[in-house]
């Protein structure tokens, strides 16, 4: 037993002084680290990724906040604008990591600082994937994804306006493609569904509900447009049936903004069509006279013809 | 930071669907009734009394695509009716006076002309069909009175398709 305690007392010293220096070499490499990131990531990551394996340091948050910062770096320069990256997975793991060995005040701030960035970042991509690629499935992801990292760094956030104004562009997005191609009904339907969002959360928006009445009611023209020359009057009757109808759901919708705020020129502007789609010549009337004293200039003069019986 | 994402709406289509319905019904009215031999050569002239560019356009679309019979389409229009123009339908705007209606009955007795007009009472004024809204829906009046009078062969079929006969 004393020769025992004998080695050990002869080794400790040596002991010590293998770990302090294995802990000084991590500590290097991480300062290395941190020195290297802006200038070169790629060998900065390398470091860092042998940093944080090991067992002195990996329960270090600075590492993996660095780690975060290195892989965003990287991220900046060739993967913004991919949906799916795995360095920016990377990123958002890093920080997690960090997060849950509770740093201090300023790795937490920088912590959300990059969950920020990453944030943003999502939400921009399903901007552009939604207005430039026209792709509602991705700029969905992009959207989902915008709100999931958020919620990493504001658990308590509220998404309600971004929600709306986020659907409110895939409405207005979608309903030009269809009002453009009405045999393009998947796009009628994104953007039907988008506006009911909307509506869902907020159901007096005035945008929601317009472009609502204008699929509604720009459907029902193009029903009458694409009407054959030569139909027998039973199946004129069937297409004008279904124009009411569209009609009257379009008028359901504006008359809503209209009651609201009765100086919405738009909603009068839309009035006045689905009133004279309808027939219902005093209102139509009405509305076409608001307009004009509004300044709304009509494409062609809008004539009067007979009235209701 | 943000990209914002705008709002834009929707321009209604400024597309007249009443006078698409009324172009279509009136070329519908061709299959129901036989004109004169004099006026089976030549062209079919629609003729139309008053101002509705819409229709005037809605029927020249129809005359450059439809034939009636073996007959090409041709479309006119002038505000004032005029006498002197041959014509195989006319119809008559509602901005008209129905003094024109009468007038053009009066005008065309037995010269095969089928006159449409849109205005209350008009089929008991000389024409033999008089376009009427019921519900927001486009329909009509028929007087097959008028039309034997203005030299048409009728067909018993269309009274069904009236939503009122006059006599």
């Amino acid at each position: 037993m004393c020769k025992l305690r004998q080695i050990f007392k002869n080794f400790l010293p040596g002991i010590l002084l293998l770990v302090s220096a294995s802990l000084l070499a991590q500590e290097d490499a991480y300062r290395r680290a941190s020195e290297l990131y802006k200038t070169n990531p790629e060998l900065a990551l390398k470091i860092i990724d042998s940093v944080i394996v090991h067992p002195q340091t990996q329960s270090d948050f600075n590492c993996w906040t660095l780690r975060g910062y290195i892989y965003y770096e990287l991220y900046r320069k060739t993967d913004k604008l991919k949906l799916h990256s795995p360095l920016r997975d990377s990123i958002v793991s890093s920080i997690l990591v960090s997060n849950k060995l509770k740093p201090d005040s300023l790795g937490e701030s920088s912590n959300k600082k990059l969950l920020k960035n990453i944030s943003a970042s999502y939400y921009n991509l399903c901007t552009k994937l939604l207005q430039d690629s026209i792709n509602y499935e991705r700029s969905l992801i992009a959207y989902n994804k915008y709100k999931e990292i958020h919620l990493l760094f504001e658990p308590k956030a509220n998404f309600d306006n971004n929600d709306i104004q986020y659907y409110l562009a895939v409405g207005s997005v979608y309903s030009d493609i269809f009002i453009n191609d009405n045999n393009n009904t998947a796009a009628g339907e994104i953007a039907k569904v988008a506006l009911l969002k909307v509506l869902d959360l907020q159901p007096e928006n005035p945008g929601a509900n317009i472009n609502m009445g204008l699929m509604y009611y720009n459907q029902a023209a193009y029903l009458s447009k694409t009407l054959e020359f030569g139909l027998e009057f039973d199946q004129i009757d069937i297409v004008q049936e279904n124009m009411i109808k569209l009609a009257k759901q379009a008028e359901s919708f504006v008359i809503k903004v209209y009651n609201k705020d009765n100086n919405n020129v738009k909603a009068m502007e839309c009035l006045f069509y689905v009133y004279r789609m309808l027939m219902d010549i005093p209102k139509s009337d009405e509305f076409k006279q608001k307009c004009i004293e509004r300044g709304v200039k009509f494409e062609t003069e809008p004539k009067k013809e007979g009235g209701k019986k | 930071m943000f990209c914002f994402i705008s709002l834009r709406f929707q321009q209604p289509s400024s597309y007249n669907t009443n006078a698409k319905f009324k172009a279509v019904f009136i070329y519908g009215f061709t299959r129901y009734f036989e004109w004169p031999d004099k006026k089976k050569e030549g062209n079919f002239v629609i003729y139309v009394v008053g101002k509705n560019d819409d229709l005037i356009s809605e029927l020249k679309g129809l005359a450059s695509t439809k034939k009636v019979g073996n007959q090409d389409i041709e479309v006119k229009n002038t505000l004032n009716y005029e006498s002197g123009i041959a014509s195989s339908i006319i119809y008559i705007t509602p901005d008209r006076d129905i003094k024109t209606v009468t007038d053009a009955a009066q005008k065309n007795k037995n010269k095969g002309a089928l006159i449409v007009a849109e205005a209350g009472g008009a089929c008991k004024s000389g024409a033999s069909i008089n376009f009427i809204y019921i519900d927001s829906k486009l329909k009509f009046e028929y007087s097959k009175n008028a039309a034997v009078k203005a030299g048409l062969k009728t067909n018993e079929g269309f009274k069904a398709m009236a939503t009122v006969n006059i006599d």
